[in-house]
């Protein structure tokens, strides 16, 4: 197989429906082979971006192109480029075969083909002897994998995949995240995998685009997205952080800068982003994630940690960790996670509890935007 | 095991109870006046008398008597006709209203009902003045100097009596098709158009097939009324447009002969229950349903 199949690139891309904007110049190229996540809130643009990038609207400007090849205005049915739908989207009046048949046969496979390829991807999804059910007897996880296999028996370039685990339970998204994984890997098609659900993004993606309001904000792997966002609306909606505002003080190089935070005081963070807007006197924002904190009924000994004590106002126990929300002097309250080390000897801490929160510099993100 | 079983008890007679009164309302003016009409078939009956001995006369005359089998024929003819029509008709219309979402698709739906709010002989009258030989139509054609005299096949013929009752069923065939074109989700079309389905594809392998139980309601709720149509081929119909409900009504109300007006709704009756039931199987309606 050619490795440079399945390259996309996408130039600012706009799209209006009626009087609003879903799409405000969206740009981004993927790697043939890569697994590559839209990440936003509803609304944000990113199935909107997925259709066009599928033939199913045009863009009011902007290209997109395959292998470098300007596809922006070719009908769905001519492109190298098969859609999973949240919904399944399954052909209510055809069998499982006749389903995952549907593509192959517009292409003219003989039927021998057909038969032997649908009963082996079948096989891969574990639903082997299903080629005679309905869609309606199945279950929505295995419409899912027959809409998974429908779409790649054709080996395309590219599959979109429009939150395909958004209908599911819990248990059954998190099976099927793994083997869409291990589907990518042994098929080395490049995936376009749109979701609202950062972890699923997080999980999955070989990179993230972060989208609100039709524009991207952020493109990076899940890591760099996660530890360095670019601005509050990216360290917000990945994960959990507690954003205080301030105003800068003091900056130094290297983009170290102290804040002041009312309710809190003073502390010293970093700037990754935009930093060179940075002046004493600018209101930014300050990231701190609630797993970077620290949580101690004594303050620590190292005057590197930016300190602050406060009272446990509540307790939530997620099994995995243990999330504190810590009421501080003037009202403001901090989301610390703990790793869950309880065992009989310890005391954990509790309700009413007066405790020192801190963190280093390193953790503590000044967003400029 | 008696806890069970009164607990089945109470959940059948709720069941019962829920349902004896549209049995009580159908026995009454169903299946009581049904029964009695398929025993009067078989009675000896001749002009206003009826005989109770058990007799296959009627059925016997009906099918050695051409006239009744031309009306027959006729009838078959006329609603086939009309239905394929309708659907041919209809299709375009539905399709547009359920696919395209028009920015004034209610108005048109309206626009489509309406006509069934008029009453029935208003339209057959307004029909026979445009049909007439001197209708409008007619006189129009003739003053462009299309035709010389006027069209004879317009009025009294099968044509007028499938024209008039396409319009009066048309709102009834569009409404189920636009229902079920409308029940098709877009994430389907679009799957199939990802696929490779071209327009044509997705129009014979996905629209037209999860259109099929529009087709059947349509089917059902005015082909069926259609093969006992009687009115419209009175008023329009004249010898040629003579429907099998034609013979049935003369029979009862001028003939005075029950028996065989009995005979000859059971011989519609017969056919219409093998019509539906092939059409169910043919279009394998069972896994749609």
């Amino acid at each position: 197989m050619d490795a440079a199949r399945g390259g996309l690139r996408v130039e600012n891309l706009y799209k209006r429906f009626g009087r609003d904007i879903a799409l405000d110049g969206v740009s981004f190229e993927i790697k043939p082979g890569e697994f590559f996540s839209l990440l936003g809130p509803s609304g944000c643009g990113k199935t909107t971006t997925l259709r066009i990038i599928g033939g199913l609207l045009t863009p009011d400007a902007g290209r997109v192109y395959l292998n470098d090849e300007d596809i922006t205005f070719l009908p769905p049915e001519k492109r190298d480029i098969n859609i999973v739908f949240q919904h399944y989207a399954l052909f209510p009046h055809l069998t499982v075969f006749d389903n995952v048949a549907f593509g192959p046969r517009r292409q003219g496979w003989p039927e021998k083909r057909i038969k032997e390829e649908v009963g082996r991807l079948l096989e891969m999804v574990h639903l082997q002897g299903y080629e005679h059910k309905y869609p309606r007897e199945l279950s929505g996880g295995e419409q899912q994998r027959v809409a998974l296999i429908r779409a790649l028996i054709t080996r395309p370039q590219v599959l979109l995949l429009d939150e395909p685990l958004g209908a599911l339970d819990l248990k059954i998204r998190q099976q099927l995240q793994l083997e869409l994984i291990n589907i990518q890997d042994a098929f080395h098609i490049t995936f376009v995998y749109v979701t609202h659900d950062q972890s699923e993004a997080l999980a999955m993606g070989d990179r993230i685009a972060v989208m609100n309001e039709g524009r991207i904000l952020q493109i990076g792997d899940p890591r760099t997205i996660y530890e360095n966002p670019v601005n509050r609306f990216v360290a917000y909606f990945i994960g959990n952080t507690n954003l205080l505002e301030g105003k800068v003080v003091e900056v130094q190089p290297g983009g170290l800068a102290r804040v002041h935070i009312p309710g809190i005081g003073e502390m010293w963070g970093v700037c990754r982003h935009h930093c060179d807007q940075l002046r004493p006197g600018l209101s930014v924002a300050v990231s701190v994630r609630p797993e970077k904190i620290n949580i101690s009924r004594t303050p620590p000994d190292d005057p590197g940690y930016n300190t602050i004590a406060g009272m446990v106002q509540d307790i939530i126990y997620l099994g995995v960790s243990i999330e504190y929300i810590v009421r501080l002097e003037q009202g403001l309250t901090l989301r610390v996670f703990q790793q869950n080390l309880a065992d009989d000897a310890r005391q954990l801490i509790t309700w009413d509890e007066i405790v020192w929160l801190y963190w280093l510099p390193a953790h503590a993100l000044v967003l400029v935007e | 095991m008696t806890r069970r079983w009164r607990y089945l008890v109470s959940q059948y007679a709720a069941l019962a109870a829920n349902m004896l009164p549209p049995l009580i309302y159908l026995l009454i003016f169903f299946y009581i006046p049904m029964s009695i009409l398929l025993v009067m078939s078989f009675w000896k009956s001749g002009y206003m008398t009826l005989t109770p001995a058990f007799t296959l006369e009627n059925y016997k005359l009906f099918f050695s008597s051409p006239i009744y089998l031309r009306a027959l024929a006729n009838t078959v003819l006329i609603a086939t006709g009309t239905m394929l029509a309708l659907i041919v008709l209809s299709y375009p219309i539905a399709y547009y209203l359920a696919r395209f979402s028009p920015r004034h698709e209610r108005l048109l739906l309206f626009l489509i009902i309406i006509p069934v709010e008029i009453n029935f002989l208003i339209r057959i009258f307004a029909w026979k003045i445009a049909l007439g030989r001197n209708g409008i139509i007619n006189s129009a054609l003739m003053s462009l100097g299309l035709i010389d005299e006027p069209l004879q096949f317009l009025l009294y013929s099968k044509f007028a009596v499938a024209l008039v009752l396409a319009h009066e069923w048309l709102p009834y065939v569009v409404i189920p098709l636009y229902l079920a074109l409308k029940g098709i989700p877009q994430e389907v079309i679009d799957a199939a158009r990802s696929l490779g389905a071209n327009r044509w594809d997705v129009f014979w392998r996905i629209i037209v097939p999860l259109s099929v139980p529009g087709l059947f309601a349509s089917f059902v709720l005015v082909y069926i009324p259609m093969l006992g149509e009687f009115a419209v081929p009175t008023l329009v119909g004249g010898p040629s447009g003579y429907m099998l409900g034609n013979v049935i009504e003369s029979q009862f109300l001028s003939a005075g002969n029950w028996g065989l007006g009995s005979a000859i709704g059971f011989v519609l009756l017969t056919i219409i229950l093998i019509l539906v039931a092939l059409v169910l199987k043919v279009a394998g309606l069972e896994r749609l349903l």
